[in-house]
């Protein structure tokens, strides 16, 4: 697989794209208002997450509804730390972050794990709802009233920071699931795991890693969330929305794809904000998500991404379409 | 001792309506093999449903019961089909999209409420509030009462309908296997499309009593679908007779926890029950079967 690359103008034209884009997206904070650049922003960090939570629901097979609870153990962390009675700066925060979630992952990702399909779904909600539920009665992380943070009015190191952490996500999961052998375990286990164990893979250990490693990314991506917005209450960083979109953003993207989540976060993400400016609020836009889960899952169920590479064509996804109705 | 025997008769009640609730679902699960997120969807548009009817028609919520039941029980014959189409569809893993594919129902339903009626609580009115029963140092509200009876007669309804028709032994057969009840003559689609009909109308016949006995709004719907979970989960997913006793002990276990240890951590025990069962006795509490 990892043989030498040849130069073919496929290619070339590939690594054109590549270099154009990362070029478009350092250059973008220039060319936009601070407003816009608060919506890209927000477009990395759902790209991000969205492929955290492919790691474990595309590739591993394993449909986790518990995401938030990562999202917030990060945003919590990195909150409660840089109060003003610790006052730890914010990268100090981060490693705390991830070290966290990662134990948390591990933890309940090894009994959790060993349920199959719908159980595993309904554990990881429960032990989201029950995080939820713990963070709104405790008093350290500041019950239903949440957190404030220190503020810092940058726009420019958001948008970097996000585009750093995005970046690190996709090409980490590119080089160690396209790349490895670890990618190879993953799809095995996803595709048949009693074979995939017979075959000498230790499924248990690949599931945890893939369940602590997308954990870590959520985590992550929690932790600049609180300190971009300097404001967190329970609900806002652990209420089932998040999930709820990380869910969608891959199945409409592609499930177990690489570009698919990003593709699918951007996009959904730009619904989100265009509906909100337009309406003033965001209350139609769950109705929209439920309709495009179902519509994805009856017409579409590899994802917008299988229309570009090809796995699905425009023409045949109309004539599917059509032969349905 | 006084309040632990109200509290008793409390959590009685309420697992009363929880058997009703989560009843359905489990014989969606043992035929169709579809986990259905909606539960709590359905239980919370079959108590606005009812309350449209008490406040727009005057017609009480334990008449409009009926009404409620006849139509969901279309709208789900409705959608059984496109259920059992995913289901059994040649994707790579059909038990996940058709998880995924009830999931964005629910938040179809969920956001639609929202989007429609707002997040105010709205409570349904029945001649019967406000109206006691005094049974020596025990207090029973009358509407509680007819709501677990209610609930009751709805569940024996469904146990009928299971073993003493033949319908109900197409069903039963169904649950068995899919293959050979189609061998034998069973119209497995048909079939399958109505006992999802069957577990919309049951679940919605309980969202009335549920927002009789509470209010409704639009979240309710993730809870009660967390409670049919833990229910489903804690008699075994699957198994229809199991849920009598879970029902039981759910509506018990909350009734005692808001009492002694405060409302507030009430849904954090049941979650964590629930999350702690599902751990150490995936395959239920009580064994399955239907």
């Amino acid at each position: 697989m990892a043989s030498k690359p040849d130069l073919t103008p496929k290619l070339i034209v590939r690594s054109l794209l590549i270099g154009a884009m990362v070029i478009a997206l350092v250059a973008l904070p220039a060319a936009i208002d601070p407003y816009t650049l608060r919506i890209a922003t927000g477009a990395l960090m759902w790209a991000g997450l969205a492929c955290a939570w492919n790691i474990v629901g595309g590739y591993a097979g394993y449909i986790s509804f518990g995401h938030s609870a990562f999202f917030g153990i990060g945003a919590y962390t990195t909150a409660i730390l840089m109060q003003s009675d610790v006052g730890a700066s914010f990268f100090v925060t981060l490693l705390p972050a991830i070290i966290l979630s990662m134990a948390v992952a591990v933890a309940i990702g090894g009994p959790t794990m060993r349920l199959r399909g719908a159980y595993f779904a309904i554990a990881t909600w429960a032990f989201a709802e029950m995080l939820l539920q713990l963070v709104t009665v405790l008093d350290f992380t500041g019950g239903t009233s949440g957190l404030s943070l220190p503020a810092y009015l940058n726009e420019f190191f958001f948008y970097y920071t996000m585009l750093i952490a995005s970046a690190a996500s996709f090409i980490g999961v590119w080089v160690l699931i396209e790349r490895s052998r670890f990618g190879f375990r993953i799809k095995a286990l996803r595709d048949d795991e009693p074979a995939a164990e017979s075959l000498g893979i230790r499924t248990n250990l690949v599931k945890v890693q893939s369940f602590a490693l997308s954990a870590a990314i959520t985590a992550l991506f929690g932790s600049i969330y609180a300190y971009w917005t300097t404001y967190i209450d329970p609900y806002s960083v652990m209420g089932p929305e998040i999930t709820d979109q990380m869910v969608v953003m891959v199945l409409l993207g592609g499930l177990g794809t690489v570009w698919g989540p990003a593709l699918g976060g951007v996009l959904l993400w730009i619904t989100n904000r265009y509906i909100w400016s337009t309406f003033g609020d965001t209350v139609i836009y769950l109705p929209i998500l439920g309709v495009i889960i179902a519509l994805v899952v009856l017409f579409l169920p590899n994802g917008l991404i299988s229309l570009i590479m090809g796995r699905q064509r425009g023409k045949e996804l109309i004539s599917r379409i059509l032969g349905k109705l | 001792m006084d309040l632990f025997l109200q509290t008793l008769v409390n959590g009685i009640l309420i697992g009363g309506i929880l058997i009703c609730l989560t009843i359905g679902f489990q014989l969606t699960f043992g035929v169709l093999h579809v986990i259905d997120f909606a539960v709590g969807g359905w239980t919370m548009l079959g108590g606005y449903t009812a309350y449209w009817l008490v406040t727009l028609a005057g017609i009480d919520p334990f008449i409009s019961i009926f009404l409620v039941f006849a139509l969901f029980l279309l709208i789900g014959r409705g959608l059984g089909p496109l259920i059992y189409h995913v289901r059994t569809s040649r994707y790579a893993r059909p038990d996940l999209m058709a998880l995924a594919f009830t999931f964005g129902i629910f938040l179809f339903m969920r956001g639609g409420a929202l989007w429609l009626w707002s997040y105010n609580s709205r409570s349904v009115e029945s001649v019967l509030s406000g109206q006691f029963l005094s049974l020596g140092p025990v207090t029973i509200p009358l509407m509680r009462l007819s709501a677990f009876v209610m609930a009751l007669l709805f569940s024996l309804g469904l146990f009928i309908l299971l073993y003493r028709s033949r319908f109900g032994m197409a069903v039963r057969a169904l649950a068995q296997n899919h293959d050979h009840a189609g061998l034998m003559g069973v119209d497995v689609k048909r079939v399958s499309a109505w006992v999802y009909g069957i577990y919309t109308a049951l679940t919605a016949s309980a969202g009335v009593l549920i927002a009789t006995v509470y209010s409704v709004n639009p979240s309710v719907g993730i809870r009660y679908t967390l409670f049919a979970f833990f229910v489903a989960v804690l008699a075994g997913l699957g198994s229809v007779g199991g849920v009598l006793v879970a029902g039981l002990a759910l509506g018990l276990l909350e009734a005692y926890v808001a009492t002694y240890i405060g409302a507030r951590y009430s849904l954090l025990i049941v979650f964590g029950t629930l999350y702690l069962t599902l751990l150490v006795a995936p395959k239920g509490v009580l064994g399955r079967g239907i």
